[in-house]
């Protein structure tokens, strides 16, 4: 068989194998390397600092739980937060991501290695993307082969679509999650293919340790149901189907009902009711095999129908009757959103004020995933060539995460490892077909036309590679069964080959040629991976690496300014306060707040009590003598507010207000409207415009008290809103300013006491200030009457 | 409490000594005392003058007495004479109950003879002494302190003449007593001439260390004046000092917890007037923005931070280590900027660091097979007086044969064992505790020690140990068959 190029023929088989795996394992340290090294540009530019704000919340809890123990962390009660509620904070959370941490801190220090809880906080997050590459090579593997596999792993590894979640600080569930997410699936994709009880079960802990992790193991619970309905739907029924699921089923049923905050889910919510169906579903289609090998086919027939229909019958109305009597939670809002993106902004405006909440935008989708995202089609529709059982997973898993995605920001992260595995597999096609140098076999010296050529080199990987594999005879080992399915995936192949290239009628001998044709496609494939990195390296260094608790600028000189104002107010209440000194802020902060300036707070970023932010959303928006008694009644000792308009920072609390405006107008629709906020024109202004509503908010008079008088004179200037702010600002009565930052972001104030002479304190105000009361009209002297 | 007494061999001494005072010691007479006060925020240094005349032969033990509120401020205490750099032995005798004072003997290099004289210089440092007078004052407000201190320099011996002068930082003095009715002078009790206040001259005071005296004569005077500077309180400080042999490193880690012990801030801080004070250059007196630390010359790596991560305002010049031997004045500056400015009543607390080469503080004494370590006490916060202190050596793991000589005796002291990096057995950790240290006490920490071979090894070892293990067990089980079907 001619060659394109030679291969050494000495090698024995065993060196070849050794060699490779070798390889294999130094490619996967590399990787590990390269994912655990790209995350790290926070602690670079910036330092070993938690993120943004749920991190703070796990972070205060991971060193609640290295310090005093399992069992106090498990009990524990957070008299802080939620003030005067508090929150029971062992029973609200997933408590994984912490008992990791708690750990991995532990053996730490067993060893000798006293390494700080923060650094490992920190650093939790790399160090389990490196696992995830490595559980996303296995995934691969067991899809096409190693050399994806390898492909995969440094895809995901680098992907800035999971980066986003993972850098180095950003110590969320999620750090953990994906690396459970693709483990759990390798898992049962190897209990499916081998039938193992054992990789059942390893796959129903790796499920359990997800539950504890992430609210998101949902997921999964779904996933796994949805791919065993859809083999039996296809007719691929097997007792290794069976063993796998149902070990999987039950022991990761049983063993994620342990976790408190889940606890009796599994049973009484919809969202679990797939998993439970299928399962119920498996044990008939078993019985019925098991039936049908003992009765005749005729009274086979006769039984299934009707027992499909009475089985049919009393699930469904099972399900609705348990349903409608409570004893199955009915679909969530939070599950409602993910079907219409409008529903949240309607009912429940906690959910659409965050930002990861909106729907996708489509150049983020590029922006995280760069050639992945359109290479990933072709990795299915590669699947559907083989489609062994693990195929229709991927397929499934890519359906159902792709339109996910697109639902929801933050889903995007249960897409990358998808489009990961299927880029890899399409790619790995791609580079299999051109780099094996076998030639075609051809009698007569055929010249590939030029325009063949160029359109070989010039399409996606998918188009070329499947159609040389579809005609090539070699892929002949499949099984007999998949053959029907086989067949009519490569006729949709070679109908994209037929668009493709106009001149592939002829019965001319097809494949590849000569080494200028493989170094063409070899060279621009290897192009792509570069850029790919490239964006990767970008992205991630620009987009994903601010920890938004410092700030950073550029000084004139072209150094580093780091806009400290967060921590510097929060580490102003946490040493000049007293303990118990109660702080209300906007729920955004809650976190950060208890995390760094160790103060209770009423309303905290877990928003689970809709009435109490909402509370807060009022004071903020009524004027001060509406939000004084409720501040006193909350015995909020400081307000905390956020105000960009001197620096230009937008991620401030008047840009967020009108949520708050929302929220508060969604309990009490009576007393706030959001019209009101408005001009009469609809816009949104903060200058001499703007409605009286919102200049006698507290919001507004806290975000602007004396900032007008910080320009000495001249015409003040929002740089948020890009307005001019009224030269004479708004006075305040009942808070005194306490603290305001260096840059003005962060401003807190003071809620005063009662007056201790019993006027209210408007007077008392005016009183200090010198100002006379106004004289109520003396009493019109009588006139005589004439 | 003073502490800069070298022998301690006091007990013999001191029933000697005390007999002979409580009677008046004869042995010495003062023609003069000249004390001087240079009033500050947090520390007020005190220098005493007493021009001493012997009235018999062979007088070298001379007696020093503090009233009990002196005392009770003093926190450094060192006596030589004048116009000599050397320090003359001081031994404390703590409280003497007889007489209601604190007595101190300084040896005279020379015994005097009768008729000899001598100029004893004593200088000391009082922390505390002053408070905060208004004791709230808003931001724009200037600072004013005030100052208590007793009339009559107490002297265990007849005096001829004695002044007190008290020199205040700035002209501005708000006030001072006038005491009335006071003994041994016909003249103007207090004279003010400029930013110094003069009492006296007092004639022919008799020997005034008594319960009689102080009860009958003493008088207290105050001086409420304005400083211009922020009163630094280092609450606790932390400082511990690592040595390792493996890195050939010193690592110095101070916590601090900072308190502005000034006018309590009246209402609330404006960041607008403070920008807009900032702006035209005249900040708050008693707003403390940022201190200047001076670090030893060649450390590098330095950290600072809070609780809550680095603090991103401050600023370190470092210098080149200089070699051993000749006394450079190159050091490393930190300008520490806290995340706030601290005003009166406010605190910070922060945490700072840095390595240096461990060659700068370490040697080697060949015949005794010992490393010598020298490090200083502490760093010197100037103006500022540190409540309390400890401060941990952690030498290498398994040196032996620990002796350490400190340049004041701590208030407690004790050996433990400390395990961090890769230890087996742990390293020993020398804890001194230190109260009221201010910027007088500097000095090293000298600490001896032997590390044996073996020991240097054990680290490498124990880390080599533990990966062969590990890669005897993965090579074990790759070659084991563990499954429980064969196929």
């Amino acid at each position: 068989m001619p060659l394109a190029y030679s291969l050494p023929s000495n090698l024995s088989p065993a060196t070849v194998a050794n060699t490779s795996s070798l390889l294999r394992i130094i490619a996967l340290s590399l990787i590990s390397g390269a994912a655990i090294a790209s995350r790290l540009f926070a602690v670079i530019n910036f330092e070993s600092i938690i993120h943004e704000f749920d991190p703070w919340f796990n972070y205060r809890a991971t060193k609640v739980l290295a310090e005093k123990g399992f069992y106090e962390f498990w009990n524990w009660f957070d008299p802080t937060a939620w003030y005067p509620l508090g929150r029971v904070v062992g029973g609200t959370i997933y408590p994984g991501l912490m008992a990791t941490s708690g750990v991995i801190y532990n053996v730490l220090h067993a060893l000798h290695l006293p390494v700080d809880i923060r650094n490992i906080c920190v650093l939790l997050a790399p160090g389990f993307s490196a696992l995830t590459a490595w559980s996303t090579y296995m995934f691969t593997k067991e899809m096409k082969d190693e050399s994806a596999g390898l492909l995969a792993a440094a895809f995901i590894g680098i992907a800035p679509g999971y980066i986003s979640r993972s850098v180095a600080g950003s110590y969320d569930n999620e750090a953990i999650a994906i690396f459970l997410l693709m483990f759990t699936f390798y898992c049962w994709i190897k209990a499916l293919k081998t039938g193992s009880a054992f990789f059942g079960t390893l796959t129903a802990l790796f499920y359990f340790y997800m539950v504890a992790a992430w609210g998101g193991y949902a997921f999964i619970t779904n996933m796994i149901p949805l791919h065993a309905l859809t083999l039996i739907l296809m007719g691929r029924f097997s007792s290794r189907l069976y063993v796998a699921y149902s070990s999987w089923y039950a022991i990761g049923t049983l063993s994620s009902m342990q976790v408190p905050f889940v606890g009796f889910q599994p049973v009484r919510t919809s969202e679990h009711m797939a998993a439970l169906g299928v399962f119920g579903l498996l044990q008939i289609v078993a019985f019925a095999g098991m039936v049908r090998t003992h009765v005749s086919s005729k009274q086979f027939q006769s039984i299934l129908y009707s027992s499909v229909i009475v089985i049919g019958l009393v699930g469904a109305l099972a399900f609705g009757g348990l349903t409608y009597k409570g004893w199955i939670a009915p679909w969530t809002g939070r599950f409602y959103s993910l079907w219409d993106t409008g529903y949240a902004k309607k009912y429940i405006p906690i959910i659409a004020s965050v930002s990861e909440h909106q729907p996708t935008a489509w150049p983020s989708f590029f922006m995280d995933l760069q050639f992945l995202i359109f290479i990933f089609p072709a990795g299915v529709v590669l699947c559907f060539r083989e489609l062994r059982d693990e195929h229709v997973f991927v397929i499934i898993y890519a359906l159902v995460a792709s339109y996910f995605a697109g639902v929801m920001v933050r889903l995007m992260l249960t897409l990358t490892p998808v489009v990961c595995v299927a880029a890899a597999v399409a790619f790995s096609s791609l580079l299999d077909t051109y780099l094996d140098p076998v030639e075609p076999a051809v009698s007569e010296a055929v010249v590939p036309s030029t325009e063949a050529d160029s359109a070989a080199a010039a399409s996606p990987a998918s188009g070329s590679s499947l159609g040389t594999d579809a005609a090539a005879p070699a892929t002949g080992k499949k099984a007999k069964k998949a053959a029907a399915t086989e067949s009519s995936a490569s006729g949709l192949a070679s109908g994209l080959i037929a668009a493709l290239s106009p001149s592939d009628k002829s019965s001319k001998p097809r494949g590849i040629f000569g080494l200028d044709t493989r170094s063409l496609v070899i060279f621009n494939a290897f192009g792509m991976l570069l850029f790919f990195v490239l964006h990767c390296t970008y992205v991630t260094s620009s987009a994903y690496s601010s920890p938004s608790v410092v700030l950073a600028s550029t000084n004139p000189d072209g150094s580093q300014h780091i806009i400290d104002d967060f921590r510097e107010a929060y580490y102003w209440l946490r040493q000049n306060t007293p303990e118990d000194a109660v702080v209300m802020s906007w729920w955004d902060y809650g976190y950060q707040i208890a995390g760094m300036a160790d103060r209770p707070t009423l309303v905290d970023n877990n928003t689970w009590n809709n009435t109490h932010i909402a509370t807060v959303g009022k004071a903020m928006s009524s004027t001060e003598e509406v939000a004084y008694p409720i501040l006193r009644k909350h015995d909020v000792e400081y307000v905390l507010v956020i105000f960009g308009g001197l620096i230009g920072y937008s991620g401030d609390d008047i840009n967020k207000f009108l949520w708050m405006v929302r929220i508060a107008q969604g309990v009490w629709p009576d007393e706030i409207q959001e019209p009101n906020y408005f001009t009469p024109k609809g816009e949104y202004r903060i200058d001499d415009a703007a409605p009286a509503t919102m200049k006698e908010s507290l919001m507004y008079k806290m975000s602007y008290y004396r900032f007008a008088e910080l320009f000495g004179g001249q015409q003040a200037v929002d740089r948020v809103r890009g307005q001019q702010v009224p030269k004479t600002g708004p006075t305040l009565d009942h808070l005194d300013e306490a603290f305001t930052s260096e840059n003005w972001i962060v401003r807190i104030y003071q809620v005063k006491k009662e007056d201790p002479l019993g006027r209210d304190l408007k007077s008392a105000n005016a009183f200090e200030q010198g100002k006379k009361r106004k004289k109520t009209k003396p009493l019109a002297r009588r006139k005589a009457v004439v | 409490m003073p502490r800069n007494w070298h022998t301690p061999l006091s007990l013999i001494l001191s029933a000697l000594v005390l007999p002979l005072c409580a009677s008046a010691a004869n042995s010495f007479e003062n023609t003069a005392i000249v004390r001087t006060v240079e009033l500050g925020g947090a520390l007020v240094h005190v220098t005493t003058t007493y021009a001493v005349k012997a009235l018999e032969d062979g007088s070298s033990v001379y007696t020093l007495a503090l009233g009990e509120q002196e005392h009770a401020h003093t926190s450094w205490l060192e006596a030589k004479l004048k116009g000599q750099a050397e320090v003359l032995p001081l031994e404390d005798f703590g409280y003497h109950p007889d007489s209601g004072v604190f007595l101190y003997t300084v040896e005279l290099p020379k015994a005097l003879n009768t008729n000899g004289t001598a100029n004893l210089v004593v200088e000391t440092v009082q922390t505390h002494a002053t408070f905060p007078w208004p004791q709230e004052a808003a931001q724009k407000d200037p600072q004013s302190l005030k100052y208590n201190a007793e009339l009559f320099v107490i002297s265990p011996y007849k005096t001829l003449v004695q002044r007190t002068k008290i020199r205040a930082p700035t002209t501005t003095v708000h006030s001072y007593t006038e005491p009335e009715d006071v003994a041994f002078t016909t003249d103007a009790v207090v004279t003010k001439a400029g930013a110094t206040i003069t009492y006296g001259p007092f004639h022919d005071i008799p020997a005034s260390a008594s319960q009689d005296f102080v009860d009958t004569k003493q008088k207290q005077v105050t001086v409420h004046y304005t400083y211009d500077h922020p009163v630094i309180e280092v609450k606790k400080l932390e400082r511990a000092v690592e040595i390792s042999h493996w890195g050939a490193n010193l690592n110095v880690d101070n916590t601090m917890v900072f308190y502005n012990a000034g006018p309590r801030l009246k209402g609330h801080f404006s960041r607008l007037e403070y920008q807009t004070q900032n702006y035209f250059g005249r900040g708050a007196a008693h707003m403390l923005p940022g201190i200047n630390l001076i670090l030893p010359a060649g450390i590098h790596s330095a950290y600072y931070y809070d609780l809550v991560g680095n603090v991103s305002t401050s600023h370190l010049r470092t210098a080149p280590s200089v070699p051993k031997g000749p006394n450079s004045n190159a050091y490393s500056l930190l300008e520490l900027r806290p995340r706030y400015p601290v005003m009166g009543g406010w605190n910070y607390s922060f945490t700072l660091g840095w390595d240096s080469p461990l060659q700068d503080y370490a040697g080697y004494d060949k015949s005794t097979g010992k490393h010598i370590v020298g490090v200083p006490l502490m760093t010197v916060i100037p103006t500022a007086v540190v409540d309390e202190a400890e401060i941990t050596l952690i030498l290498p793991e398994g040196a032996t044969d620990i002796e350490y000589f400190t340049p004041y005796p701590a208030l407690s002291e004790r050996i433990s064992n400390h395990i961090t990096y890769l230890d087996t057995i742990g390293r020993p950790k020398i804890t001194l505790k230190y109260k009221e240290l201010t910027d007088k006490h500097t000095g090293n920490i000298y600490v001896t020690y032997k590390v044996p071979f073996r020991a240097h090894l054990q680290k490498p070892l124990a880390v080599a140990m533990a990966f062969l293990g590990v890669f005897a067990i993965a090579l074990t089980w790759r070659r084991v068959d563990t499954r429980i079907r064969r196929k």
